[in-house]
């Protein structure tokens, strides 16, 4: 993992900065008050269940959906200021969106030269772009195929590579992997990473917590259409309950059965195992190991963004660093 | 800015241009189907017209020969192919997702729709002038003055153009939208006159042809082979009217947007 970034709102200038967005469809608030900033070189794993708000997000921040409030600033540029400044605005986001868009009866090439024509590329320039891109994303081989005859992992590339060209501040991928084996999704995380250390600021939402953690992204957890908490990843598991499991020889002194979930042990006669969650898993087990029980064992593991994703199911998280 | 803006535009018209390249069915069919089909119903028109004679400004126009309606007719009614080429061009696109990814770049909504009309005005207008010029050259129509000829034969397909992003914008589906196109091709051709000319229409619809753009796309193109610039100007005000219009609901509609509620 690397090393904690700043969030945001703690760093420079944000490239991405959204404040009190709120859209209603119907009687559905798919946002109320959604706030978030990203800061230049920042990665952002957006998490959040479905209909937490995430892709309405992405939806404005592209220009696709008008707000019913809020603001949208993109490297300062205030995007629903006019359609000028929203078109401005746009010209600095390469958008990955979560369901695939590409022309499928045009070649990878063709598909990738028209993205790099709406972003002002043209002639040798655009297709050096569109070469180096191809490369990074491992599409050189095919990429004078149709895209309707290739593989979905290629066709979520192509989707990739095109918001990639042209290296924008602000990339927007919502969910880019789904579905993707495990080649395109190490390409596609080296180039987010490449993007991010040139100094791109990144919106990455997805359901697969390990990329995020690879990507050493700061997280923003969005639930009933709000950033609910935010923070780097250490910040936000700091909260959460570590699991510590103890073995003890025979079974659970009964002082301690009701402190946690007690199981035998299994390929074992008699011993017992007990599983306690707390936030502070070295006492606890020095206090075990002070009233002198015979332990064959101790492991303890700490929350990770599984169990971050599971809590949010349940309470509003401990820490909140909404902006 | 200026510079950026040709950029986008050509790019989309390169794509679009490929995409309709690479089905070339539909071109192909509408290319040869007005020519077949004029050459089998001159004698029909011919017959059915009234002579010079008795003929009247609010029927039909007048000289207008059966040579004239036959290929007039075959190029309206065939040229509805512009509603097809650029509404099925934008409902797909809807489907495919694209479409949003064009809005959310810095191309305005007047780009795209230029862009999705440039291919689809290059290939009408090589079909106009494969009917018109078969016309002339094979079975010897008479052209009184080119220049009308064009203006109307224009006014038409950016009338139709309209039409078409209007129904790409509005449609749900592809269903839908076939059944809007239906129903539009009655209107335009069958109460256009351009599939049987309205002089041997019942009363009743020569009274309301003239709700139909095709009423005034056949009536520009007949006036221009007489010669008729008044009557052209006139009924090319009321295309360019439609066709402002069209295409006005056709931007107002892409800078609303969609939910994602919708069949699509």
């Amino acid at each position: 993992m690397h090393d904690p970034p700043a969030t945001g709102g703690e760093q420079g200038a944000a490239v991405l900065s959204v404040n009190g967005l709120r859209k209603r469809y119907g009687s559905v608030k798919a946002l109320d008050g959604f706030d978030l900033a990203v800061a230049p070189g920042e990665v952002t794993g957006l998490l959040g269940h479905n209909g937490a708000g995430k892709t309405t997000f992405v939806e404005v921040v592209s220009g696709l959906v008008r707000p019913d409030a809020g603001t949208v600033r993109i490297s300062g540029i205030d995007a629903l200021q006019s359609a000028r400044a929203g078109r401005a605005a746009r010209s600095l986001v390469g958008v990955a969106p979560q369901q695939q868009a590409v022309y499928l009866s045009a070649s990878v090439r063709e598909n990738l030269r028209l993205y790099a024509s709406l972003l002002g590329l043209a002639g040798r320039a655009a297709l050096r772009e569109i070469d180096a891109v191809a490369d990074e994303l491992m599409l050189a081989d095919v990429i004078d195929r149709p895209v309707g005859l290739l593989s979905g992992g290629q066709r979520r590339r192509v989707q990739a590579a095109s918001a990639l060209l042209g290296s924008p501040p602000l990339l927007l991928l919502d969910e880019p992997t789904v579905g993707a084996d495990p080649q395109t999704r190490q390409a596609l995380l080296a180039a987010v990473r490449a993007r991010a250390a040139a100094g791109a600021a990144v919106v990455y939402t997805t359901h697969y917590l390990p990329e995020l953690v690879d990507l050493g992204a700061t997280l923003a957890v969005a639930r009933d259409g709000q950033v609910v908490a935010r923070g780097t990843q250490a910040e936000l598991l700091a909260d959460l309950p570590a699991r510590l499991e103890v073995t003890f020889a025979g079974p659970v002194p009964a002082e301690l059965v009701g402190r946690g979930e007690v199981a035998s042990r299994d390929g074992t006669e008699g011993d017992a195992v007990l599983t306690l969650r707390t936030a502070h898993p070295t006492s606890a087990l020095a206090e075990i190991v002070s009233r002198g029980y015979v332990l064959r064992g101790v492991d303890v593991r700490h929350a990770t963004l599984d169990d971050l994703f599971a809590a949010l199911r349940q309470t509003r998280p401990g820490v909140d660093h909404a902006a | 800015m200026l510079r950026d803006a040709a950029i986008r535009v050509g790019g989309m018209v390169r794509l679009n241009t490929v995409l309709l390249v690479r089905e070339p069915g539909p071109l192909i069919s509408r290319l040869v189907m007005p020519l077949v089909l004029m050459v089998m119903l001159r004698p029909l028109y011919a017959a059915a017209l009234p002579g010079p004679a008795t003929a009247t400004a609010a029927v039909s126009t007048p000289g207008l020969t059966g040579t004239g309606q036959a290929v007039t007719g075959m190029a309206v009614m065939f040229s509805l192919l512009a509603l097809s080429m650029v509404g099925s061009g934008i409902l797909t696109e809807r489907m495919w997702h694209t479409w949003d990814r064009l809005r959310g770049s810095a191309t305005s909504a007047a780009e795209i729709l230029v862009a999705k009309a440039v291919p689809a005005l290059g290939f009408l207008a090589a079909q106009q002038v494969v009917v018109f010029g078969v016309g002339v050259v094979a079975l010897g129509l008479d052209v009184r003055n080119a220049g009308l000829l064009a203006l109307a034969v224009g006014m038409w397909v950016a009338m139709l153009l309209g039409v078409g992003m209007a129904l790409g914008t509005l449609s749900r589906s592809h269903a839908e939208m076939a059944a809007a196109q239906d129903v539009g091709g009655l209107v335009l051709t069958g109460l256009g006159g351009a599939l049987v000319p309205l002089a041997v229409l019942p009363h009743w619809v020569r009274s309301v042809a003239p709700v139909s753009p095709g009423y005034w796309g056949v009536r520009a193109m007949t006036s221009a082979l007489a010669g008729d610039a008044g009557q052209v100007g006139r009924s090319v005000a009321v295309l360019g009217a439609v066709a402002v219009l069209a295409m006005g609901v056709a931007v107002w509609r892409i800078r609303r947007g969609w939910s994602r509620s919708k069949l699509l």
